[in-house]
């Protein structure tokens, strides 16, 4: 309708003309809850409907990266590289990184499936193995794994779908290299190698625990901070680790349904050392839905998505120990125009994923509810006004 | 003359039919295997070229003739000796069918047909066939004022070449001749462009030429009917790919546009006259009103003119919105943009002009970026892809000093950005039309092989059809299945309506009872005494008889009434009769019973029955076999 092409284009206008250096907008013909790289110009992204799904790696736009010649290059969108089939919903995909190997977890069980992306002679994903998860204890209910993986040669991953049975898996023999000990039935919302050896378990209950895969020693836990007095509901909390050479001057997140994000030392988990009320909608959150993030390549700069349709930036380097209300450093709305707004029935769109790019200092790339994904380059309005 | 007569019976393995059932009437179609080879002639995965053979039911058609614009020599022509080593086209192609004004669709036309010659009909759109000789004689220039090629086509080759030309209308099905016909459907991409549909007989191919299936600022979106043909050539340049949105690359434009404004620069955008050029002013035109610009907007004069001129084919050929907004006011009646002339060139401050050529390889636009290329502050819009040879081209090729007439350099200061809006299918795109069309096979052309297994795969999964990606020169042999129209008679059809049941429906097959003859070209099927009444033929009976024997100690006529009652409660439905004459008849078949002459106990049953009666006579025949039951009175 002609009222609807107005409003489109008021949207070009307003939030998109400044705020961003680059920005591409695609409509994938089914959503996806992932985004993993699987080169600096690749990423890999999956369907999760319960039945048939794709898997995708997709090259990113030479316009993106043609830094000083980008007037020349019209080449503005996504080429699917390599594509394949699956009959399960993909709800985590992990890329074994110095190999063309991809790791994918269904949600469902804690089995995994192990794909060889392909080269250049073949376009087609195709699955190679599973990897069989450790058995269940009756009366605990099935989640899905999380999924790590650090270089390594031969290939490894670490994955679990709750504390006990968190395990480093040889790729190709499938041999179990390491268990975690311990008896916790604490489930995952995440895994992150700090080094070759030392890795961190985000749970979604908020404990984390952090342990070596060279000692058979229990894991070191640090619980989450008591939750506010008024809180009814069971909070869910996601975790995120900063990547670093030292891998004691790491800083790990923590973020809440509830929308209170924790900063926390390696060394002192149990204290924080700065904290926020972010400005997120703190509607019912499924323990899926939540990403938050570290820049790997912008100080302090933390990404939140999965409360909304936006993927939020937040500078962590103004909190402090006192708890208080934080607004964003940059929104991205692109995925939802009004989220305020839901027509009857139609359920809102919510960002299911972002990643940063792992270079490019405000490169992301997000991912929504409706099939949307959108690469984009933001720029800092704070640091450019203070010019 | 010779005929060919088959007769059609339900082969039946039935032990105990129904008589219902037996003669319940079955159509059985003809469906012949394996025999009708179809062959096309891959126009290949280079990027560049687009030249399609079809062999369809006898026919040979030639799908778009396009010019590779990445070589210099005879590389960039089809390779026509696919067709014949030597001599002219014309005995060997039915017609030839051109999709768009694109050059590597078009740009060997009249080179296919004046130099090697061809003088059938070549069919495309009315704005193809109106912007095409433009296009060509550009092109034309181009490569032999500028390059000094000397194996081209001339100016008059041109001339000639289009006054071969058939226009088409949108679904407007054409009779090439009697046998094949051919219908247009809208394509989008650009104004004019068309997909095909051909059908020979009860076969049919589509080729979509270069389509879109997401509706532009000023294009509509491809649409094709359920037609389901036998094979869908569908082009996948960019198959493998993912489009960015559309309001992102304005997104684009509007801010580049907006930046060279800011800072008192110029803004050139070179445009072929229709088409694009219309999308972009209204981009702009609302954008300055929304953005309360002042900063003066030009369209050249030359444009105005050709735009003018092909007003009329443009509007049917152009999306809902702009129709709407054409008939409202002047084509060129925008608020913000005005008439330019030369001499504003010149005028300090910024400003944006279209202007003709779209390549800069001459006229207006060419003038106004010598005057502007000197100033960074200025920039230059290339809205496409421009031929080897002009200065559009050596500019996107990143070259920053030019060498003009007279060996004077231009150094090239001003910011060159290339933007492409043209809009081609993605994979979403492609399987979007397959879901349109139903065909039954599915060829890609113009993409990059291996590249295309994935898509193949996805193609074969979600359509269970059959996905072929020939290279050039490959030829490819598609099996179709075509259903062969046979006539009725009359009489057989009443006779099959009179015996009941269900009407006909394709998805219940009903046996019947025919004999099918053929006749020069046609197929009938007619009842088996009207056959035999119009060949002049007899019929002939066939009759089967058997004896049984069996142990009876009764009387003949009481072993033969035993036969009866005992026939009457088995075969129940049945005509069974004990008549004077000393026989049993069960339907038509007939059972005496006589006495052996060695033993009177030993009794033979003499069984006779027709041909037509052969299953009830076997089955009647092992029955007795058995011998009778004790109890039977």
């Amino acid at each position: 309708s002609a009222a609807m092409e107005e409003a489109e284009f008021d949207d070009i206008l307003d939030d998109w003309f400044i705020e961003y250096k680059d920005l591409h907008v695609y409509q994938l013909e089914h959503p996806t809850q992932v985004i993993e790289w699987t080169s600096g110009r690749t990423v890999c992204v999956a369907g999760f409907s319960p039945s048939k799904n794709e898997i995708l790696e997709l090259r990113l736009p030479r316009k993106l990266f043609a830094d000083e010649n980008k007037g020349l290059c019209a080449e503005r969108d996504f080429k699917v590289v390599h594509g394949g089939f699956t009959d399960r919903p993909v709800r985590c995909l992990r890329h074994v990184p110095g190999t063309r190997c991809a790791v994918t977890g269904d949600g469902l069980s804690s089995n995994l499936q192990v794909w060889d992306l392909g080269g250049d002679d073949s376009d087609v994903i195709r699955r190679t193995g599973s990897i069989e998860g450790r058995r269940r204890r009756t009366g605990v209910s099935e989640g899905g794994s999380s999924i790590a993986a650090r270089p390594s040669s031969p290939p490894q991953i670490l994955h679990g779908a709750q504390i006990s049975d968190v395990q480093l898996t040889e790729l190709s023999s499938g041999q179990t290299l390491y268990q975690l000990e311990s008896d916790s039935a604490d489930p995952l919302s995440s895994l992150h190698f700090l080094s070759d050896a030392v890795f961190l378990a985000g749970c979604s209950n908020g404990n984390i625990y952090v342990a070596d895969t060279r000692t058979s020693a229990a894991p070191q836990l640090s619980p989450p901070p008591p939750p506010p007095v008024s809180s009814g509901e069971s909070v869910l909390w996601w975790t995120d680790a900063s990547a670093g050479p030292d891998p004691s001057g790491c800083r790990v997140v923590r973020l809440s349904s509830s929308g209170q994000a924790l900063v926390s030392d390696l060394r002192n988990l149990g204290g924080a050392v700065s904290r926020a009320q972010l400005d997120v909608q703190t509607l019912r959150c499924g323990p899926d839905d939540v990403r938050v993030s570290w820049a790997p390549a912008l100080d302090d700069c933390i990404a939140v998505s999965g409360f909304s349709g936006a993927v939020q930036i937040y500078d962590a380097s103004v909190w402090t120990s006192e708890l208080q209300e934080a607004r964003p450093l940059f929104e991205h709305r692109g995925h939802a125009v009004s989220p305020e707004q839901s027509d009857d029935g139609v359920p809102p769109i919510l960002v299911t994923s972002h990643v940063w790019h792992p270079e490019r200092p405000r490169t992301l790339l997000s991912a929504a509810s409706d099939g949307s994904v959108h690469v984009w380059d933001w720029v800092d309005q704070s640091a450019a006004d203070k010019r | 003359m010779q005929h060919k007569i088959q007769s059609l019976t339900q082969d039946s393995n039935h032990t105990s039919p129904s008589r219902a059932e037996r003669f319940h009437p079955k159509l059985l179609t003809l469906q012949a295997h394996a025999n009708q080879p179809r062959s096309v002639e891959g126009a290949g995965q280079d990027v560049g070229r687009s030249c399609i053979l079809v062999s369809i039911g006898g026919k040979n058609i030639m799908l778009d003739c396009g010019m590779h614009m990445g070589y210099n020599d005879d590389r960039r022509f089809p390779d026509f000796s696919y067709i014949t080593q030597n001599g002219r086209l014309t005995d060997f192609l039915d017609c030839v069918i051109i999709s768009h004004f694109h050059l590597d669709h078009c740009g060997a036309l009249p080179y296919m047909s004046e130099m090697v010659g061809y003088d059938g009909p070549i069919y495309m759109t009315h704005p193809t066939k109106a912007i095409c000789p433009i296009l060509l004689e550009d092109f034309r220039k181009i490569t032999v004022d500028k390059k000094g090629e000397t194996n081209f086509f001339t100016s008059q080759m041109i001339k000639d070449c289009m006054k071969k030309v058939i226009p088409l209308n949108l679904h407007q099905t054409v009779q090439v001749d009697d046998e094949l016909e051919i219908k247009a459907y809208y394509a989008g991409h650009v104004l004019g462009a068309a997909m095909v549909h051909i059908k020979v007989g009860s076969e049919s191919v589509v080729y979509t030429g270069d389509y879109n299936m997401t509706p532009d600022r000023h294009l509509g979106a491809a649409w094709i009917d359920k037609c389901r043909p036998d094979i869908l050539i569908s082009e996948s340049t960019y198959a493998t790919t993912i489009r960015d949105s559309k309001r992102c690359r304005e997104r684009d434009f509007l801010k580049k546009v907006h930046e060279t404004i800011e800072r008192g620069g110029k803004v050139l955008i070179p445009v072929f006259a229709l088409g694009r050029a219309q999308e972009l002013c209204i981009l702009l035109e609302t954008f300055w009103e929304r953005m309360n610009l002042k900063a003066p907007i030009y369209f050249s004069t030359g444009l105005t003119e050709k735009a003018n001129h092909y007003y009329k084919l443009f509007i049917t050929w152009t999306n809902q919105k702009i129709r709407k907004t054409f008939v409202q006011r002047n084509m060129f009646e925008f608020k913000h943009i005005k008439a330019f002339d030369r001499s504003y060139a010149d005028n300090p401050g910024p400003m944006v002009v279209f202007a003709t050529p779209g390549m800069l390889h001459a006229g207006q636009s060419l003038q106004i970026f010598k005057k502007w290329a000197g100033n960074e502050k200025n920039m230059v819009i290339m809205p496409g892809y421009c031929v080897q040879g002009t200065i559009g081209h050596k500019i996107l090729n990143g070259q920053r000093k030019l060498e003009m007439e007279g060996r004077a350099t231009l150094d090239v200061k001003l910011q060159v950005e290339y933007m492409s809006f043209s809009a081609h299918a993605d994979a979403k795109g492609i399987m979007q039309l397959i879901r349109m069309a139903e065909p039954r096979n599915m060829v890609l052309v113009h993409g990059e092989a291996v590249k295309m297994e994935f898509l193949k795969g996805k193609i074969e999964q979600e359509f269970s059809i059959d996905c072929y990606m020939p290279a050039n020169g490959e030829t490819i042999t598609v099996t179709t299945n075509p259903s062969v129209p046979v006539d009725i008679s009359l009489n057989l059809l009443k006779r099959e309506m009179a015996l009941g049941g269900p009407l006909p429906d394709p998805k219940k097959p009903r046996t019947m009872h025919g004999t099918l003859i053929m006749k020069e070209n046609s197929l009938k099927l007619v009842s088996s005494e009207q056959a035999l009444k119009e060949l002049g033929l007899n019929e002939h009976q066939l009759r089967f008889t058997c004896r049984v024997q069996l142990q009876d100690p009764h009387s003949d006529p009481d072993t033969l009434h035993r036969i009866y009652t005992h026939l009457k409660s088995v075969l129940k439905g049945y005509t069974i009769q004990h008549l004077p004459d000393g026989t049993v008849m069960v339907e038509s078949i007939v059972i005496k019973v006589s006495s052996s002459a060695e033993d009177t106990n030993t009794k033979v049953l003499l069984l006779s029955w027709s041909y037509q009666d052969e299953d009830l006579g076997s089955f009647l025949s092992t029955l007795l076999k058995k011998g009778l039951p004790s109890g039977l009175c």
